[in-house]
């Protein structure tokens, strides 16, 4: 699915080094490292948002940073860590946004497209909030938005930049449980950068952990080694 | 609230929109006979002196009210989004400025190029797209909403500092012409102008049309929007495209009119509370024509007591009203 070779993630300096990675689709990858370690830039730099300072990402045997603005809306989708929320935007008309590449000239969807959209704001238990404004409901709320909106992009490949950052526990729980369903059924390839170790853990994901400078791929993590990597 | 929106639309075209044109046809010195006005449209008799009256001075002056309400709005509108910025508009972020500054240089040089209006309207086009190709430059680096204003109304002084100075050093006839021009009226404008304007203004109607599917991705951030998949800088391009040709046609045909294109989108928004572009597209050309219409159609009741010119009229409600948004929205 994507394959990284030789990359040297970062903005001015190098953050971090990846000599050879392969992420597959089904698979909810975990994204850990201490603040500042280049998490953010490294999901940025898949997204083809921030260029590399040197090797390749492939996406599908495809260079990311060359793909076509419309190719990559098609393959990549990204939920930020924090949505503000739009005055005057429904939460129904922001979740299909994610449909935009496939809206007629006025804007509107096809009714298949509708359908998807009402089904995703179902799954993720948000359809009663379809016609409240987004600016007007809870952080939590907000971010279950996002994701739906990122998942009526249907995309192969979802980044998610710490999805669980405002969400209470039971929610953060959901969250995660609700991704790794998603990976299995629809066979995406998701990643996402978070602090949350122990759910990480229950859900028995596959971590990749940022430190000193490289990628580690960790198949599972051990609680004794985590501070090996925050350090 | 989908009724809500109809409801208005409806109401704004059935009663407000005709009931505001006849106030304005019938405001002034001379009282017109509605049969008259009839007349004047469809059995036109230039011998009449009324329907000739009516036609000439009333009935344009009506038409460049509903004209420049509604390109001033929906230009205002435009950047509003554009530079997701509630207080954005043609002239406190100087297009309006930039607009007066070429047809300064155009006037007061004392170069003129074919006929007269032709050369405004090119150089007042020029200038518009020139200030807001300059804005957009500028928002870049001014993250914040209120330093991107600020800027504009610095941009604003200089322009108006370099036009004082050609006043100074241009000639009579040419200062004539220009302080003609700058009073702002909607008197100014023939019957045959009108088809100009209205050509203009249509143009950027439509490429607003065809922009607004992007615009409404566009409320969501440039980050977010480019990752659906919008061409950021087309989008860019052509929506200040649209904007320089609504309000520099505006500007050039009624010279600058202040604030009428951020308290009519802000007016809008607030009635109809949608981010969806085509809606307020369509709106803000309803509200914008009704403003303008009873807010000349008030000039003129008053025109016998004390004259107001358009432009201090519009200041007068707009200047308040920009208090009033930085009270509730931006604090």
């Amino acid at each position: 699915m994507i394959e990284i070779e030789h990359a040297i993630i970062g903005h001015n300096r190098p953050l971090i080094e990846i000599e050879d990675l392969t992420l597959k689709s089904g698979k909810v990858y975990a994204v850990i490292g201490r603040n500042g370690v280049g998490k953010s830039t490294f999901l940025n730099s898949i997204l083809g948002y921030v260029p590399l300072m040197s090797g390749k990402i492939l996406l599908n045997s495809k260079n990311i940073h060359t793909l076509k603005r419309n190719e990559l809306s098609n393959n990549v989708a990204f939920v930020a860590s924090k949505f503000e929320g739009v005055e005057y935007l429904r939460v129904r008309e922001y979740v299909s946004l994610g449909k935009f590449a496939n809206s007629s000239f006025f804007g509107k969807l096809n009714p298949e497209d509708t359908n998807h959209v009402d089904l995703l704001m179902e799954e993720l238990s948000i359809l009663h909030l379809a016609d409240k404004f987004t600016d007007k409901i809870s952080d939590g709320e907000r971010q279950l938005a996002a994701v739906a909106r990122a998942l009526a992009q249907d995309t192969p490949v979802l980044l998610l930049d710490e999805p669980t950052a405002f969400l209470d526990y039971s929610n953060k729980k959901r969250m995660i449980e609700k991704l790794v369903r998603i990976a299995t059924e629809k066979n995406k390839c998701i990643l996402l950068s978070t602090h949350e170790l122990d759910l990480a853990m229950d859900n028995s994901l596959p971590f990749l952990a940022a430190h000193r400078g490289i990628l580690e791929v960790l198949p599972s993590l051990r609680k004794e080694n985590i501070s090996d990597y925050f350090h | 609230m989908k009724y809500r929106i109809w409801f208005l639309i409806a109401i704004t075209l059935s009663v407000a929109l005709p009931l505001a044109l006849w106030l304005h046809a019938s405001s002034g010195d001379t009282a017109v006979p509605f049969q008259v006005m009839i007349d004047s449209l469809w059995n036109y008799n230039p011998n009449n002196v009324d329907e000739v009256i009516f036609r000439e001075f009333r009935l344009s002056r009506t038409l460049t009210a509903m004209l420049a309400g509604s390109a001033l709005a929906l230009s205002g509108m435009l950047m509003q989004t554009l530079f997701q910025n509630p207080l954005a508009g043609p002239y406190i972020l100087g297009i309006n400025s930039g607009a007066s500054l070429f047809v300064a240089l155009l006037l007061l040089s004392g170069i003129s190029i074919g006929g007269a209006q032709i050369g405004i309207v090119g150089s007042a086009l020029l200038g518009a797209l020139l200030s807001s190709a300059f804005m957009i430059f500028l928002s870049g680096f001014l993250r914040n909403q209120i330093s991107l204003l600020l800027a504009g109304m610095m941009f604003g002084s200089f322009t108006s500092a370099i036009v004082a100075i050609l006043q100074q050093v241009s000639g009579a006839e040419a200062l004539k012409a220009f302080t003609m021009w700058s009073m702002g009226t909607l008197q100014q404008v023939s019957f045959n102008e009108l088809s100009i304007f209205s050509l203009v203004v249509i143009c950027g109607i439509l490429i607003s049309l065809f922009m607004a599917k992007y615009l409404n991705v566009l409320v969501l951030g440039e980050k977010p929007a480019r990752l659906l998949g919008v061409n950021i800088l087309r989008t860019r391009v052509l929506v200040l495209l649209a904007v320089s040709i609504l309000a520099g046609v505006t500007t050039a045909f009624c010279g600058p009119i202040a604030f009428v294109g951020m308290a009519v989108p802000n007016l809008t928004r607030l009635l109809v509370k949608t981010q969806q572009h085509h809606l307020l597209i369509s709106l803000n050309l309803l509200f914008g024509a009704l403003f303008l219409l009873l807010s000349d159609a008030l000039i003129l009741q008053c025109s016998e007591i004390i004259p107001i010119p358009l432009n201090a009229f519009t200041s007068l409600i707009g200047a308040p009203f920009i208090l009033l948004i930085l009270l509730r929205r931006v604090r």
